[in-house]
């Protein structure tokens, strides 16, 4: 469904992604780890458009999206769930998820989109009125997911989900994530930082490293894998 | 030195010299009027760039200080009969006090809102002096005693006496560039954090570059006065002499003393002209002209003429591309021996809280002199924080931070930096347009008092880091690892005991890091001992002595690196607790 | 006493009412920082634009028999959907170059600058040409309304009252319904949402497919439309001419900076508050030094509390 070819990108000025090539089949759940300043982040920015890549090209669907603006792309089905969620503060639980549904299949959907999310996340139903910005870490991140989630995506995006929560915390959304891909077939791919959250259900995980794919390979090639502790910690 | 003052000078003394021909030549009097006009308005421009040009803190208020001069000179005469020959000067101080005045509250002000604040203060003027009752003064025409009263039959020599306060302006303008007044200044305009951890004052210098502004401004609104006679609150308090500070450096070329002059020369005879020939069919002429001005220059060139000249006419002839030379290493510079015993740097419980959030939390830990210091720590962690903490930037909510035996907390940063401790950042911002050895020096000035010092050692600096042979070319043509090398000169040529690097290898190749690695290396032996955030851990193994290892912004480990990579706490901290439990081999 | 209670009583009607217009106007420019952080110096010759523009609709395009009395009125909100185009093509071929996404300035400040001095070219260009166009004398749409009051009794005894003229009420009553309007909008509709999410977080609202970009413009167009209407009001009693916009700027930053930059309920008390003062300071001050107390009431704030009554704290040395 998604694929980068040879993508090498900079961000801020700097150096930020050399020669990227990944891949990602329709409804696949696809991993991608690294240390902090590996590029993840910039990897998405480029899937998203709102960094361009200086070389390499970026393929949905069978279609070169490489030119495309990034306030476009959602209405492809591309969901991009961003780094620090990212939620607007200053709406309620009930209106980041409105947003959400900008995109003409998400409005379509609407009802089905918003019913599946309160099952999902029931604490974004109790506190659908309640400002954004007052909810805590772990009920943000759930908050993003929904926002995302309610677009009608076809491969949904997330950018280190776990960061800054409590470890509880992340075990309960990434068995959420586990349930999307599980129950509704949805394309995940995901990026962390925390190794083993991100690898326990994936079905192909990559590796990068200062900018490039160190490795790549199943949950099972992985885990047995000391490069991968090196791969963060530098011997 | 820089190149030697000669040239400027002799085109300014040109310059002057050709307008007074001309207006020799010209016999018409209107016209007259326009060329004693035009430097006085340059004049007017010209302290505008000292202040706003230079230092970026845009001011939409200078009429206030124009005014003052204008106002000064008139009542002066007209109140107390003192001669303008005295007025002026007085006035000129005035302008410079109603400038300290001014600056000292509103620099607390940032960006926009103090735009708008210096926006006011004119305006509100308007109005006090028409409150006031001086809605229109006339200087009355002396008879008895014309010289007295500055009043010549002869429009030449009020053309002479403005082209001398143009003078004036340009070889002050002149001398505040070429010296450490002028660069501090464009260091703040440019980044006013990273100038302060380079020791730059800066309050101090933005005080001293508005006095000396409003000063000059003030002597230009006295002798305009003198010239026509007559003000009233709008013709020298009002808006639109506020824009005309602002549009003549803007259009003509920012943060460079031609520029004004430029602007001033084509803009004001081509609105004066304009409002002569057109003023009955179009009246208002000359505000469209500037409106049309600036918004050709904001689109076109919004750097200003003189500035997009240059580029063009660099760009026809690009500097040639030097090969990768091997870095010619200079001898290495001893920093000043140490006094006492016990760490160089003590780290005692810092804390700092933002609201709710701990960034960082009782952190302690301590560096001996000649040590490689690595922090280190997940996304988060509150690394940038705890250095924001060591170098002044942020103010501790709790701890303390000892350098070299005495106290250093709630310093501010340029007192940091001239205590011993340097600084580079994550994203290096360079005087594009001025050269290598220019943008280090402004480093150099927090450890050398004298020019002439401070040249050499930033000419010593750069040699250190290896770009010697690139010294005198244009910032903005280095590459990414170049622009790592001049950020660390800048802050080695402050001679440090301590630097904190932050983040010195991110965005550059494999290839690329080596050199900086090397140079890190050696500065210990120096005798400058080095602390340094990095996320290549695969290079920072092989560099440091020890790590510090924080998450959540609390110190979770700290020692040698075969010891800290293998320490489980921190394999959890960076790949996740179900990794270090479950897959952690061995 | 009575007679001071009577006059005090009559100075914040007045108060109120020019509060109230002021507020419209702070909400326009509000709008437009709140949305896109643009200071957009040329807010003031935008209403002296709508001035002008409902003046002709008034005069040369409504038939006076239709609305009679009330054709100002009507002409000032016809006059809004012109500003409105207007205000878009401006920000899109124009003002953007310096905004937005596209703002590629060294930092922050620097494009903030850049924006700011480019909509002061755009005011001091739209001056002059009305002062080409349309000459210096002032003109005004006032209307029998502007002369006739409504009188109401205060209690105390039957001589005192109070008088509301008639016309400066109306435009108080439109300016109050035009700013609700607003909020109704901006905190309701989908596209008010929208707006307010393009606001908050930018890139956040790229990921949602909001055209931020297209966002703006109509952020921009919107502040314009209430400038003009404001100006449509307004001129029933105030005359216009080509400078007329210098003289209501700082008003307008002062009560937007009082209520809290991008804070649009802020902006609107903002305005009500600087109204009343300057009503006040009748009674104390000379007429010259009214706007001069303003503006020392503008410096104060900014020193002082420069997130005004409403806003967030404000980035300070």
């Amino acid at each position: 469904m998604l694929r980068i070819e040879g993508v090498s990108a900079a961000y801020g000025g700097l150096k930020a992604l050399s020669d990227v090539t990944l891949t990602v089949e329709a409804g696949q759940f696809v991993a991608v780890v690294g240390p902090n300043g590996a590029g993840k982040t910039t990897l998405f920015k480029t899937i998203s458009g709102t960094v361009t890549p200086v070389s390499g090209r970026i393929v949905f669907e069978g279609r070169d999206i490489s030119a495309l603006g990034p306030a476009e792309r959602p209405h492809l089905g591309i969901a991009h769930v961003p780094e620090g969620r990212k939620v607007f503060g200053a709406m309620t639980v009930f209106e980041n998820l409105e947003m959400g549904a900008t995109t003409k299949a998400g409005q379509a959907n609407w009802k089905a989109n918003l019913e599946r999310i309160y099952a999902l996340f029931p604490v974004l139903a109790e506190r659908r009125a309640q400002y954004a910005g007052t909810l805590s870490g772990g009920q943000q991140q759930m908050l993003a997911i929904g926002r995302g989630l309610a677009s009608s995506p076809k491969l949904l995006m997330l950018d280190e989900p776990s960061m800054g929560l409590a470890p509880v915390v992340t075990d309960a959304i990434f068995e959420r994530i586990q349930q999307l891909h599980r129950e509704d077939g949805l394309t995940i791919l995901l990026v962390e930082q925390r190794v083993a959250e991100a690898i326990e259900h994936c079905d192909y995980g990559y590796v990068l490293e200062t900018g490039r794919v160190a490795l790549s390979g199943t949950v099972q090639q992985l885990s047995t894998d000391d490069r991968v502790r090196q791969a963060y910690l530098g011997m | 030195m820089r190149a030697s003052p000669t040239r400027p000078l002799l085109i300014i003394a040109g310059m002057i010299l050709g307008w007074l021909a001309l207006g020799f030549v010209v016999q018409n009097s209107y016209y007259r009027l326009l060329l004693t006009l035009v430097p006085i308005w340059a004049t007017f421009g010209l302290s505008w760039n000292i202040f706003s040009g230079y230092s970026g803190m845009i001011s939409f208020g200078h009429a206030a200080f124009f005014g003052v001069g204008a106002y000064g000179v008139t009542l002066l005469f007209v109140h107390f009969g003192i001669t303008p020959w005295i007025g002026l000067p007085i006035a000129t101080v005035l302008g410079g006090l109603t400038g300290a005045v001014i600056g000292y509250p509103t620099f607390r002000l940032r960006g926009s809102y103090f735009a708008l604040a210096m926006l006011a203060y004119p305006l509100a003027l308007v109005y006090l002096f028409d409150w006031l009752g001086f809605q229109e003064v006339t200087l009355p025409i002396d008879r008895t005693d014309p010289v007295w009263a500055m009043q010549f039959g002869d429009q030449r020599i009020y053309l002479a006496m403005a082209l001398g306060l143009l003078a004036v302006a340009l070889v002050v303008s002149l001398a505040i560039e070429r010296s450490r007044f002028g660069m501090s200044l464009l260091a703040i305009k440019q980044n006013e954090l990273a100038a302060e951890a380079v020791g730059v004052d800066t309050q101090w210098w933005k005080l001293r570059a508005i006095v000396v502004s409003g000063a000059l401004a003030a002597a230009a609104g006295g002798l305009y006065a003198v010239i026509l006679l007559v003000v009233t609150p709008q013709s020298v308090f009002g808006l639109v002499v506020s824009a005309q500070a602002m549009i003549l450096p803007l259009f003509g070329g920012a943060g460079i003393l031609w520029g004004p002059v430029i602007g001033a020369a084509i803009l004001v005879p081509l609105s004066e002209v304009l409002t002569a020939e057109l003023g009955d069919l179009v009246p208002g002429v000359r505000g469209m002209v500037y409106g049309a001005a600036i918004i050709l220059v904001v689109l076109l060139a919004p750097e200003g003429i003189f500035w997009r000249l240059r580029d063009l006419g660099a760009r026809r002839n690009p500097a040639p591309i030097e090969p990768n030379a091997p870095l010619p290493v200079a001898a290495p510079q001893r920093s000043p021996a140490r006094s006492g015993t016990g760490p160089l740097l003590d780290v005692r419980g810092i804390g700092k809280t933002y609201g709710g959030l701990k960034a960082v939390q009782d952190v302690s830990f301590a560096v001996a002199e000649g040590e490689i210091l690595g922090i280190i720590g997940p996304n988060g962690a509150g690394k940038t924080t705890l250095f924001n903490l060591l170098n002044g930037l942020v103010t501790p909510s709790a701890g303390e931070v000892w350098f070299d035996g005495k106290c250093i907390t709630g310093l501010k940063p340029n007192r940091v930096c001239r205590a011993g401790i340097g600084r580079t950042f994550q994203v290096v911002r360079t005087f594009a347009r001025m050269s290598v050895l220019e943008n280090v020096v402004v480093g150099a000035y927090a450890a050398h008092d004298s020019e002439a010092a401070a040249w050499e050692g930033a000419r010593a600096a750069v040699g250190r880091v290896g770009l010697g042979a690139a010294a005198d070319r244009m910032a903005g043509s280095l590459t990414n690892k170049e622009l790592r090398l001049l950020e660390l000169a800048r802050a080695l040529a402050g001679r440090p005991r301590l630097i904190l690097m932050d983040e010195p290898l991110a965005g550059l190749g494999a290839g690329e890091t080596d050199e900086i690695i090397a140079l890190t290396r050696a500065l210990p032996a120096e005798g400058v001992t080095v602390i340094i955030i990095e996320h290549t851990m695969s290079a920072m193994v092989t560099t440091v002595d020890r790590f510090v290892v924080l998450d959540h912004g609390q110190l979770l480990a700290e020692g040698k690196p075969e010891s800290v990579t293998r320490d489980p706490r921190v394999i959890e901290a960076y790949l996740g607790k179900k990794w270090a439990a479950t897959y952690a081999a061995d | 006493m009575g007679a001071f209670v009577e006059q005090l009583a009559q100075t914040l009607a007045a108060g109120l009412t020019v509060g109230c217009m002021y507020g419209l106007l702070c909400v326009g420019l509000a709008f437009i920082f709140g949305i896109m952080r643009v200071i957009n110096f040329a807010q003031g010759d935008l209403m002296m634009v709508g001035m002008y523009l409902s003046i002709f609709i008034g005069g040369s395009v409504l038939p006076a028999a239709i609305f009679g009395a009330g054709t100002p009125f009507v002409a000032a909100l016809l006059a809004g959907p012109v500003l409105f185009c207007c205000g878009y093509l401006l920000n899109k071929y124009l003002i953007s170059r310096t905004t937005g996404l596209r703002a590629a300035g060294d930092s922050e400040g620097d494009a903030h600058q850049t924006q700011l001095i480019l909509t002061l070219g755009v005011a001091l260009v739209l001056q002059n040409a009305a002062l080409f166009l349309l000459g210096s004398a002032p003109v005004s749409a006032a209307t029998r309304l502007s002369s006739a009051a409504w009188e109401i009794p205060l209690g105390y005894d039957e001589f005192s009252a109070v008088f509301l003229n008639q016309a400066r009420t109306i435009d108080a009553g439109l300016a109050i319904a035009i700013a609700l309007c607003l909020f109704a909008f901006v905190r309701y509709t989908r596209l008010g949402k929208s707006l307010r999410a393009a606001a908050i977080n930018p890139e956040a609202a790229l990921y949602m497919g909001i055209d931020v970009t297209r966002a703006h413009h109509v952020a921009f167009a919107l502040g314009t439309a209430i400038a003009g209407v404001a100006g449509g009001l307004i001129v029933i009693y105030y005359p216009a001419q080509p400078f007329v916009g210098v003289e209501f700027i700082i008003v307008m930053y002062a009560g937007v900076v009082l209520g809290g930059m991008g804070s649009i309920v802020g902006a609107f008390w903002g305005g009500l508050v600087i109204g009343l003062v300057q009503q006040l300071s009748t009674v104390v001050l000379p007429l010259q030094l009214q706007n001069a107390a303003i503006f020392v009431v503008f410096v104060l704030i900014l020193l002082l509390r420069p997130q005004g009554l409403f806003g967030r704290s404000v980035e300070r040395a």
